[in-house]
């Protein structure tokens, strides 16, 4: 008996139950594998505006969908009525990648709080809503549901909360995305970047965020491709296939916590930052900066000077120990050399001044000063006077002497560009501050490391023969590196002042070796006129530096100075179009100019192609140069750009030319030919 | 060994996992494809040179499907356009033992009940070959391959992602418009849109 009884309680309640699900149907909305239930206060504020929304509950690994839901799914929708309150736009928490097999979705891991705002109007005593929802969820398979929700709650002096319930709307609150005026990010550029990819470009401190678009019709889900650049960071999204590109388009960031939109970013102009390709993983920049300034030893600027020292440390018999004490002491002289023109490149870089590596060349004081220094030195290794004490003193055996030399050997090196420095610059010229330091202090590491090496190792400095009366004869011939070096010099300042600087420069040298010779002659009134007009001469000197009015970038021959409105109406035309961007102190470029590019088979077959050639001369100081080179991701000559015929992208040839790089512009099949003919 | 050959070698081969991700781009050449349908005919892109051709993915298990087939919507649009000698396709990708895979027998039975009105019985590319070549993302996603083997139009088939049918009469069907613009010589509006839907089931 009372087990029927207890069965009968139990089917009432069972009836109860299923009622009262009936009942609040109303209340509620569910489906396969989704509950939406209202997320309200128990009663509302006359007048106050209340944040209240929709808490989807979905079963594990169903997934519902954001505004934007990516390449497949769909955004819930909500059509909300009422007669006694006004409710506004749903507010969509940020979202998460979810990729589903070969797509990427945009929607939520869990359950959700689909938010929007709602004001009860004046007067009225109930708030009552009513909605119509859709919304689909998916696993692999999706399934969209329907319900009709209604919400009765009355309007009273105070809000009155379920407790949970308020931290749940709170949270997903706290996800809705802001205004992006008030984020950590800036919005630099939103560009083109060929025809299936947009460049989205932020600036802001720390993490990267991730960022969203808001439009499908236009980008795809897929995660961007990202790089950072100091504190920019590029986004590259895939474009859907064919979509017409809007003005502007929308973004949501966020750092996992927060959530920003830009709403309306306008499309600009390809933006000149380096692409993708260029931007090379750091440690092989700095492996290349460290061979770049390793093949820096052997460069005819910087040999000679190191041959003196290492002659001096033979010369003094130091131990091993002392030995490396001044290798390590040239390192420092090196290292802190390169970071200081690392620096002063940087800083100038950041106070936005067009500058390139080799600039100090550009400089006409710091040429003739260089000048008047090797002059010195090439006539004491002459034997010309004694500067030798002197000079080895200061570059010789002391602590001090070491360092020096390591200075001078990073400023004579710099213009001598081995083919593997100009990436490593250009990219450094690119590169966030610490990343472009680290690749200066590279080259400064190849450059001191082979003198350091023959230092610290007794066995290859015994290799290197005993000291004798042949070292005078040495020393002697080391001077002849350096006149050239005087020569090339006055020729670099000759291009930069006009025929005044030949002039002014060998007018210094000859007043410099009179002086010499007054002071070795005439005792001490001899030596004081001799100081007299050393430093007459050198105030004259460098006071007369001036630069030419005007600066006349010849047309050599075929070649047109560089003109940015030509090079862009021969290519619009069709034409092809090769840059030389070169310098009169840039050795590599006069070498590639009169073995490649300025003999007659290289000018035939440029003409016989209808190129237009220009020559960009960058031997002084000229900003717009300075711009294309950067754009090239350059940052010092040579740089040989190439377009051919209707080419986007120029073709970058290498810094050592030959003359079949040359021909297979034209004709590759001439360049397998050529390949061939050479093996043996 | 040259060294521009090597290079130019070694740019191949990254490039082709882009090739793999090849699709149907409005106004590029549409992909080749070569499928044969439930009644075991061979169709190809060559076969419908000079002519106009719609491609629609389909699974008869996704309710954005269900949606244009359910109210007929889909079969109407395949009944006009191929009343005007334009070309319909309907193809399935899905793979075998994923949703939406069809053995030729079953496929006929579809068509019968789904009342096709395409220009042949399903075409069946199981190996998603075909699908993969045109970037098939969701069912329905349509194409419109022109007379001159281009791709005019690619995404969805309207502008309203909602699965609920009654949505149809006030959606804008972009296919349809597509089809009306060419026909009449008119420029295109809306060439490409992201096609929603359920994901393809390769």
């Amino acid at each position: 008996m009372s087990n029927l009884h207890n069965v009968a309680q139990y089917i009432l309640l069972v009836i109860l139950l299923g009622l009262a699900s009936v009942a609040a149907a109303q209340d509620s909305a569910s489906g396969d594998h989704v509950r939406v239930r209202w997320l309200a206060p128990e009663s509302f504020v006359a007048g106050e505006t209340e944040t209240i929304g929709f808490y989807f509950e979905v079963d594990p690994e169903w997934h519902v969908y954001w505004r934007n839901a990516g390449d497949s799914g769909a955004a819930p929708r909500f059509d909300i009525a009422s007669d006694t309150a006004a409710v506004g736009e749903i507010q969509w928490p940020f979202p998460v990648r979810l990729p589903i097999e070969h797509l990427t979705n945009l929607g939520y891991k869990g359950n959700v709080a689909y938010l929007f705002e709602v004001t009860p109007a004046a007067g009225a005593d109930t708030l009552s809503l009513k909605a119509n929802l859709e919304w689909l969820v998916c696993r692999i398979n999706c399934i969209p549901g329907f319900g009709s929700m209604r919400l009765e709650r009355p309007v009273g002096p105070a809000s009155s909360w379920n407790s949970g319930d308020r931290a749940l709307r709170d949270r997903f609150a706290q996800r809705v995305p802001r205004p992006g005026a008030g984020s950590p990010w800036r919005a630099i550029s939103l560009s083109e970047s060929g025809g299936e990819k947009v460049r989205l470009t932020l600036e802001g401190p720390g993490q990267s965020p991730r960022v969203f678009p808001l439009d499908g019709e236009l980008l795809t889900a897929t995660e961007p491709a990202l790089r950072t650049d100091g504190d920019r960071i590029h986004y590259t999204f895939e474009r859907v296939p064919g979509s017409q590109r809007p003005e502007t388009a929308g973004f949501v960031a966020t750092d996992g916590e927060r959530a920003w939109r830009f709403d309306a970013i306008p499309f600009g102009a390809a933006s000149s930052a380096p692409t993708d390709g260029q931007a090379t993983a750091l440690w092989w920049l700095l492996l290349a900066a460290f061979a770049g300034g390793a093949v820096l030893n052997l460069m005819p600027c910087v040999f000679p000077v190191l041959s003196i020292k290492l002659f001096g440390l033979i010369n003094t018999g130091t131990d091993t120990a002392g030995r490396l004490r001044e290798g390590l002491v040239y390192s420092a002289g090196v290292l802190v050399t390169f970071a200081a023109l690392g620096g002063l490149l940087l800083a100038l870089r950041a106070g936005g001044a067009a500058v390139g590596w080799g600039f100090q060349l550009q400089s006409a004081p710091v040429v003739l000063a260089l000048i008047l220094l090797f002059w010195l030195m090439a006539l004491s290794f002459s034997g010309v006077f004694e500067f030798g004490h002197r000079l080895m003193n200061i570059a010789g055996s002391s602590r001090g002497g070491s360092f020096a030399t390591g200075v001078l050997a990073v400023f004579v090196a710099a213009p001598c560009t081995g083919p593997f420095m100009g990436a490593a610059l250009g990219a450094a010229a690119v590169l966030p501050s610490a990343s472009a330091m680290a690749l200066f202090l590279g080259l400064g590491a190849g450059l001191a490391a082979p003198f350091v090496l023959l230092c610290a190792s007794p066995a290859l400095l015994k290799r290197l023969p005993a000291p004798g009366p042949w070292m005078d004869k040495f020393r002697q011939l080391l001077a002849f590196p350096l006149y050239a070096t005087v020569i090339w010099l006055l020729w670099v300042l000759g291009r930069l002042l006009g025929d005044s600087g030949w002039l002014i420069g060998t007018l210094l040298l000859l007043a410099v070796v009179f002086a010499l010779w007054l002071g070795r002659n005439f005792a001490r009134a001899g030596r004081v006129a001799g100081y007299l007009l050393a430093v007459g001469a050198l105030v004259a000197a460098f006071g007369a530096l001036r630069s030419p009015e005007s600066e006349p970038q010849l047309a050599q021959g075929e070649w047109q100075p560089y003109d940015k409105i030509a090079i862009e109406r021969a290519r619009a035309d069709g034409r092809a179009v090769f840059i030389d961007y070169t310098a009169a102190w840039c050795i590599t470029c006069q070498v590639n100019k009169k073995l490649v590019l300025d003999t007659p088979a290289a000018m035939k077959l440029f003409a016989d192609h209808d190129v237009l050639l220009v020559r960009a001369d960058w031997t002084n100081h000229d900003s717009e140069i300075t711009r294309a080179l950067a754009q090239l991701g350059r940052n010092s000559v040579p740089v040989y750009a190439w377009y051919a015929p209707g080419a986007e992208e120029p073709e970058l040839l290498p810094q050592i030319l030959q003359k079949r790089m040359i021909v297979a512009l034209f004709d590759e099949k001439s360049t397998l030919q050529l390949a061939e003919d050479e093996t043996p | 060994m040259n060294g521009r050959h090597l290079i130019r070698s070694l740019l191949l081969l990254l490039a082709l996992p882009t090739l793999a991700l090849a699709a149907a781009v409005p106004g590029e050449k549409a992909p080749d494809f070569s499928e044969v349908d439930a009644e075991g005919k061979t169709h190809s892109l060559a076969d419908y040179q000079g002519e106009w051709l719609v491609l629609e993915w389909f699974n008869q298990g996704c309710p954005y499907v269900q949606k244009h087939y359910g109210s007929g919507n889909m079969q109407a649009l395949q009944k006009k356009y191929t009343a005007e000698d334009i070309n319909w396709l309907t193809v399935i990708s899905s793979a075998k033992g994923k949703q939406g895979y069809l053995e030729p027998a079953q496929a006929l039975a579809e068509a019968e009940t789904h009342k096709l009105n395409a220009s042949a019985p399903f075409l069946l590319d199981p190996d998603g070959s075909m699908g993969r070549a045109y970037g098939a993302k969701t069912t329905p996603h349509m194409f419109i391959i022109n007379p001159q083997g281009e791709v005019v139009y690619a995404g969805a088939i309207d502008n309203n992602d909602s699965a609920n049918p009654a949505v149809i009469p006030d959606s804008e069907n972009y296919v349809a418009a597509a089809l009306d613009a060419s026909l009449s010589g008119e420029a295109i509006d809306v060439a490409s849109s992201r096609a929603y839907g359920c994901s393809v089931k390769y």
